[in-house]
């Protein structure tokens, strides 16, 4: 088994995305295509008492105004979700008068041009009953949840925290954050072949239409989602957006396809968010430096209706050798659509809390946050007392100083001045992903004139996992990338289960190389002979076959057959990173040199290095995009992004690209990528680790971090903008 | 967006005529980088458009003469690349140059940016918001006072609105004494463009001095030696592609190291482009040094009223301009 | 709309074509992929005031009647079976629907499709082919500048023409004539290396 990363091979999917070719949800050619548009509810909580469509069908070219006395039959049942993490939708817009945030839609009309639709839309008046609503957690009608969703703890921290010589007692506040991923979310639905096709980029095809079938009662095998290219993810497209059964339903009952692109501004209020948090963070260590105790109690906006649990406490304790813990996490409900899971989910908003936390107690303690890090190390996790799978961050820590000469660094903040008079800041972070994998279902077909299919559990939105199959078939098999087939992100050729979680690489390139290796078997059975140096379809020709499968089911570690059938139902099922024998991590540093001009205060990240752990590197140049694409978004959230909602009105006001700002091409410098490189096998045969969610995880830490280095101000919430360092 | 007619002009007396002959609901179009926007917000509703974005001679760029000549169809990318604005005005190329992206100045012209809309989010957001806006819906109110003001206005609100105006160019031209020459179906008039913005006072809807079925189709700035002393310095949110948070235009004519004349505009802080007398006359006969373009920079801002989140406008509103004030003086890069 | 308007000046033909369906007279322009599925797009029919217009797209002549309100964007993804222009925010803030009209740039979301008339587009379909990629969608592969794709025909259109207007010389330049289009996935490092391989080969071109 190699222990070499891959080739440095052009991702497999580049020549259809430069070219234009890739077809996108809404690229999809359909005859006969009928355009949607939604009327979004333009209050934040309340009842429609009464909608007038009367001069939305006269406009020419309307076909048909849906509300919710058409959708009443939809079913909302939990059951019908099947969104990864959200176990029950409490509220499906347009299946009754309720209007419980801010955009959502209360209306949809279909017309023959989406230009008619959108007049339509523009044309329907809706009469509301409005209701007493809170709009923001710090808002007097928000309600707490009474139960923690988590509490980890191990030895008695209070007491170890009252005990410590160095602490600190910090509160961070993270802003409610918006994926926009730069496909708008569509929905087009058409009967074609007799199944009912949902074309919508999803990173989840199987739940995505096992939800849909259950909400509209249909025979799930009927129902097929296709989303061969997802137009970016982040986690907004892993479950049933709010206008997706809408979509469908109209289809249906028009027998037309009918297709919706949601209008940006709607999507920042009708698809998912990174919700806004409170992190109180308790620190205490001793004379040397060493780690004593950790508090640390954390707030989560939901909304008022489904389940999207607070779990910022899950990774903090195990990125040190904490001696005692104590988290708890809590959420707050408001009236907003349901917040979820956007690139590292909680993991992102924990690290910045607790790695700029981790600097002061630094500072405190008086040592170099680098040697601080690297003197709390551990290879076990203190909350269970298990060992790490793998755990290279003190090697993430060292080769990312010396890339970065971190040596240059001063400890007084502003020590260092820019050519221009700039105060430069060099900050450090680190940060982890759980190792997570699922179960596939894989069909690989070789034929005998060099051609190869495969079909497998997975969805393509960015990350290269095309790329990842690749790799491993050309590895096992030495198959011809260019007559190789790939087929995922649609279930009607395997089953789909969610691609999130970074679990993607681990679970396809196990998936795609035991097809491979069992295909070399059935191969090597069928010519009765071990496998020659030969190509293996010429190997085949030989046998006068034109072509031979393998189907390999794939079951991740810890895990039993039942995930397959799980798999099928589009049921969430993953593991880690708890297993029997272990904790998986991926492991992170990251370096962060910033500028910062003393008289507006404008922030400009210069260089970042960043290195990481992520066990085998299936393909270092798009490894390293992920990579770098993370420390973007880390930038994005230190510097840039937050969603505004005023308390008055609910919803938010900067919706739309122009307002919500994140990072363009002239806030980018430098970003330097490595990779530790070193296999996991404990954790699957491929030895591969997550990689696209841990790359953004600590990215902001580093930011704020050096900011206070250049500085010296400790800036406790997000982003930090041009006011907080005038 | 409603059903629409669409024409497309040859010359001004042809849009005139046929912005007379569309009647209620007809509007000019040049870019289309507002006007189409906006319709798609809802926001705009025109029923007739009058396309002005080829009329004839209307690109024209004459730095020949004793004034600069912008013929009101030039686009903002070719004003922004011209030689001799970007060599002895650079005030006025940088004031383009910033603005939005390569894309939209190529489709934008520097007529229509004259008549640019504030990006106030209760006025944009008439779909999904409907806030009160007495802009959008005059004598509706303004959610904009006492709400999430951190980009409002600290320069020139009134009780009826605080919205920026958003322009770059508008600033630019505000500093360098500008005139905007107007044809309508009563004849060509001039129009300094201290006069062209209105203040919102209690008819925040009425922004422009412009009547309708009226073209702007020029504009005019007076030569000046200042203009090679000169810099449109602009702080926003990120690095490029965004509005202003505050932003300065500033043109210095010089007599040896003293301040002859200073010309002075501020953005991204006003309800209109904002011309900063005091500051200017601060300046009058003085060597530039960091005090004296702070104190400048502070006198800009001495009538400034802030909210609740957007008091920093007005101490970075100063530094800007200070900031501005030397890099135009040659005393910073 | 009143019929007192319906004057000469205007010469738009106002009836609205329902049943007929809108000429559209691009046979062979369509994309591979819409043909190998045997899915050709439809005549559709306009429902609002219509404007004919003619035009050249990717060197081929085309004409149409039209919706007056319709964009480039929709004309392009919705009329003819053109969807590498993409939609990524309807508002000229994303640039991921950039094509060139008469060489130049644009935002195709903020252009109504009437203004087209009588002009040159080139989009992404124009752009290159499997066999013969053009050196900036080479340079886009090289050096991985994308990762979900969706931007990319943007991005590579903004970037030839970045190169074309002489904005491309340094690292600084190429960021802030590049700031147009947005990549959420991060892939700017990606990008500006490819402009920088590209340009010298697109200025010897």
């Amino acid at each position: 088994m190699t222990q070499e990363p891959t080739a440095d091979r052009p991702r497999i999917d580049a020549y259809e995305k430069v070219l234009g070719r890739a077809l996108y949800a809404a690229d999809q050619p359909i005859t006969g295509l009928l355009h949607a548009m939604t009327v979004p509810a333009t209050i934040a909580k309340g009842r429609i008492e009464a909608i007038d469509a009367t001069a939305a069908q006269k406009v020419p070219g309307v076909v048909r105004v849906f509300t919710y006395e058409d959708f009443s039959q939809i079913k909302t049942t939990p059951a019908a979700r099947g969104a990864y993490g959200q176990p029950g939708k409490g509220h499906q817009p347009m299946t009754s008068p309720v209007v419980r945030h801010r955009g959502e839609a209360v209306a949809l009309v279909v017309a023959e041009t989406l230009e008619a639709a959108i007049e339509g839309a523009e044309a329907i008046k809706v009469r509301y009953a409005s209701g007493p609503f809170s709009a923001r957690m710090e808002d007097e009608l928000a309600s707490p949840e009474a139960e923690p969703d988590r509490q980890l703890s191990s030895g008695d921290a209070q007491a170890a925290f009252a005990a410590a010589n160095h602490r600190i007692d910090v509160e961070y506040l993270h802003p409610q954050q918006h994926h926009n991923p730069i496909e708008l979310i569509s929905t087009t639905a058409a009967f074609e072949d007799g199944e009912l096709r949902i074309y919508e980029g999803t990173q989840a095809a199987s739940a995505f239409a096992g939800g849909l079938a259950g909400m509209m009662g249909m025979d799930p095998t009927r129902l097929r989602g296709v989303s061969p290219y997802t137009g970016g993810g982040f986690g907004q497209k892993n479950g049933i957006q709010e206008q997706s059964v809408l979509v469908a339903s109209a289809a249906a009952l028009l027998r037309r396809p009918v297709k919706l692109v949601m209008p940006r501004g709607q999507l920042f209020h009708t698809a998912s968010y990174r919700p806004r948090s409170r992190h109180r963070i308790r620190l205490g260590a001793d004379e040397q430096g060493r780690l004593l105790a950790g508090l640390y109690e954390t707030v989560q906006q939901n909304s008022r209706y489904d389940g999207f649990a607070c779990d910022h406490g899950a990774n903090p304790p195990r990125m040190y050798g904490y001696r005692t813990w104590q988290g708890s996490d809590r959420i707050v409900r408001v009236d907003t659509q349901t917040p979820g899971h956007q690139r590292a989910p909680h993991e992102h908003p924990s690290s910045y809390a607790t790695e700029c936390a981790m600097d002061e107690l630094a500072e405190a303690v008086g040592m170099d946050p680098v040697e601080f890090r690297l003197a709390n190390d551990t290879q076990n996790d203190p909350i269970t007392g298990k060992p790490f799978s793998s755990r290279h961050l003190a090697g993430c820590l060292m080769r990312g100083a010396e890339m970065f000469d971190w040596n240059r660094r001063r400890r007084e903040p502003g020590a260092l001045v820019a050519d221009n008079g700039g105060l430069i800041g060099l900050g450090v972070a680190c940060g982890s992903y759980k190792g997570s994998m699922t179960a596939a279902v894989t069909t690989l077909r070789l034929f005998a004139s060099g051609r190869c299919e495969i079909a497998t559990s997975g969805h393509e939105m960015g990350q290269g996992i095309r790329s990842v199959i690749a790799a491993e078939l050309i590895e096992i098999l030495d198959v011809d990338p260019t007559k190789l087939e790939i087929r995922i992100g649609d279930t009607g050729h395997a089953p789909q289960h969610i691609t999130a979680g970074s679990w993607g690489t681990g679970s396809v390139a196990p998936a795609a190389r035991s097809a491979a290796m069992k295909m070399r078997e059935e191969l090597s059975a069928l010519t009765g002979a071990p496998l020659s140096e030969e190509p293996v379809h010429v190997q085949l020709a030989r046998t006068r076959r034109l072509s031979l499968e393998v189907t390999v089911n794939t079951i991740p570690l810890g895990k039993d057959g039942q995930v397959i059938e799980q798999l099928r139902r589009g049921i969430p099922s993953t593991t880690g990173p708890e297993y029997p024998e272990f904790m998986a991590f991926s492991w992170i540093a990251h370096f962060a040199e910033v500028h910062v001009e003393t008289s507006t205060g404008r922030v400009r990240v210069k260089r970042v290095v960043s290195v990481a752990d992520c066990g085998r590197v299936m393909n270092r140049r798009t490894a390293e995009s992920q990579v770098r694409g993370g420390v973007v978004w880390g930038i994005g959230a230190a510097l840039r992004e937050a969603g505004e909602t005023d308390p008055r009105f609910g919803g938010v006001l900067n919706n739309d690209l122009a307002e919500y700002v994140v990072p363009v091409n002239a806030d980018i410098g430098t970003i330097d990528v490595d990779f530790i490189g070193e296999p996991d096998f404990k954790l699957n045969m491929s030895g591969v680790k997550g990689l696209g969610e841990v790359a953004m995880v600590g990215a902001a830490a580093a930011v704020v971090n050096a900011v206070y280095n250049a500085t010296g101000r400790r800036i406790r919430h997000l982003p930090i903008r041009i006011e907080d360092l005038l | 967006m409603r059903s629409l007619s669409y024409v497309r002009a040859g010359n001004v007396r042809e849009a005139i005529e046929a912005f007379a002959a569309a009647g209620e609901g007809a509007r000019y179009i040049a870019g289309g980088t507002t006007l189409y926007d906006l319709m798609k917000l809802g926001v705009e509703r025109p029923a007739h458009l009058i396309d002005i974005a080829s009329l004839e001679g209307a690109d024209r760029i004459d730095t020949r003469g004793d004034v600069l000549f912008f013929g009101a169809g030039a686009l903002m990318a070719d004003v922004a690349e011209d030689d001799v604005i970007r060599r002895d005005y650079p005030v006025l190329a940088e004031s383009l140059s910033k603005a939005a992206s390569q894309q939209l100045r190529n489709m934008a012209t520097v007529g229509g940016n004259l008549l640019q809309r504030t990006r106030c989010p209760y006025f944009r957001n008439g779909a999904i918001g409907a806030y009160p806006c007495n802009k959008r819906e005059p004598g509706s109110g303004c959610a904009g006072i006492g709400g999430v003001d951190r980009g409002q206005a600290v320069l020139g609100a009134s009780d009826a609105c605080n919205a920026v105006s958003p322009g770059d160019w508008p600033v630019a031209l505000t500093a360098m004494d500008a005139t905007i020459e107007i044809s309508g179906p009563a004849g060509t008039r001039s129009v300094p463009i201290s006069d062209f913005y209105r203040l919102p006072g209690n008819t925040p809807h009425l922004e422009f001095a412009i009547e309708a079925g009226e073209i702007v189709t020029g504009i005019s700035v007076p030569k000046t030696a200042a203009g090679r002393n000169s810099t449109y310095l602009k702080v926003r949110d990120r690095e490029s592609y965004a509005f202003a948070l505050a932003s300065a235009a500033v043109a210095l004519r010089m007599d040896g190291n003293h301040v002859r004349q200073a010309h002075i505009a501020l953005g991204g802080v006003a309800t209109r482009p904002w011309r900063a007398r005091e500051a200017e006359a601060l300046l009058n006969a003085q060597t530039i040094d960091r005090e004296i373009a702070l104190a400048a920079g502070r006198a800009a801002f001495a009538d400034a009223r802030a909210g609740e989140h957007n008091a920093f406008k007005i101490e970075l509103g100063a530094r800007t301009l200070a900031d501005a004030i030397m890099i135009a003086g040659g005393k910073i890069q | 709309m009143s019929d007192a308007h319906d004057s000469k000046i205007f010469e738009v033909t106002r009836r609205q074509v329902l049943e007929v369906g809108t000429i559209v007279s691009m046979s062979g322009m369509l994309p591979a992929a819409a043909q190998a599925q045997g899915s050709v797009s439809q005549p559709t029919p306009e429902n609002g005031a219509t404007v004919r217009v003619s035009f050249q797209i990717n060197g081929q002549p085309g004409a149409m009647e039209i919706d007056a309100r319709a964009s480039l964007l929709d004309m392009l993804r919705e009329r003819l079976g053109l969807a590498g222009a993409k939609k990524g925010c309807d508002h000229g803030q994303c640039g991921a629907c950039t094509v060139h009209i008469d060489g130049r740039r644009v935002a195709s979301c903020l252009t109504l499709a009437a203004k087209v008339d009588g002009r040159t587009v080139t989009t992404i379909e124009g752009i290159g082919s499997a066999d013969a990629l053009h050196p900036m969608q080479q340079a886009f592969i090289d050096h991985d500048a994308l990762q979900c794709g969706y931007c990319t025909p943007g991005q590579i259109m903004a970037a030839i023409a970045c190169v074309k207007e002489g904005h491309a010389s340094t690292p600084e330049d190429i960021r802030e004539y590049m700031s147009g289009n947005i990549c959420r996935c991060g892939a700017y490092v990606g990008i500006v290396a490819a402009i920088q391989q590209a340009a010298p080969q697109i200025e010897r071109g």
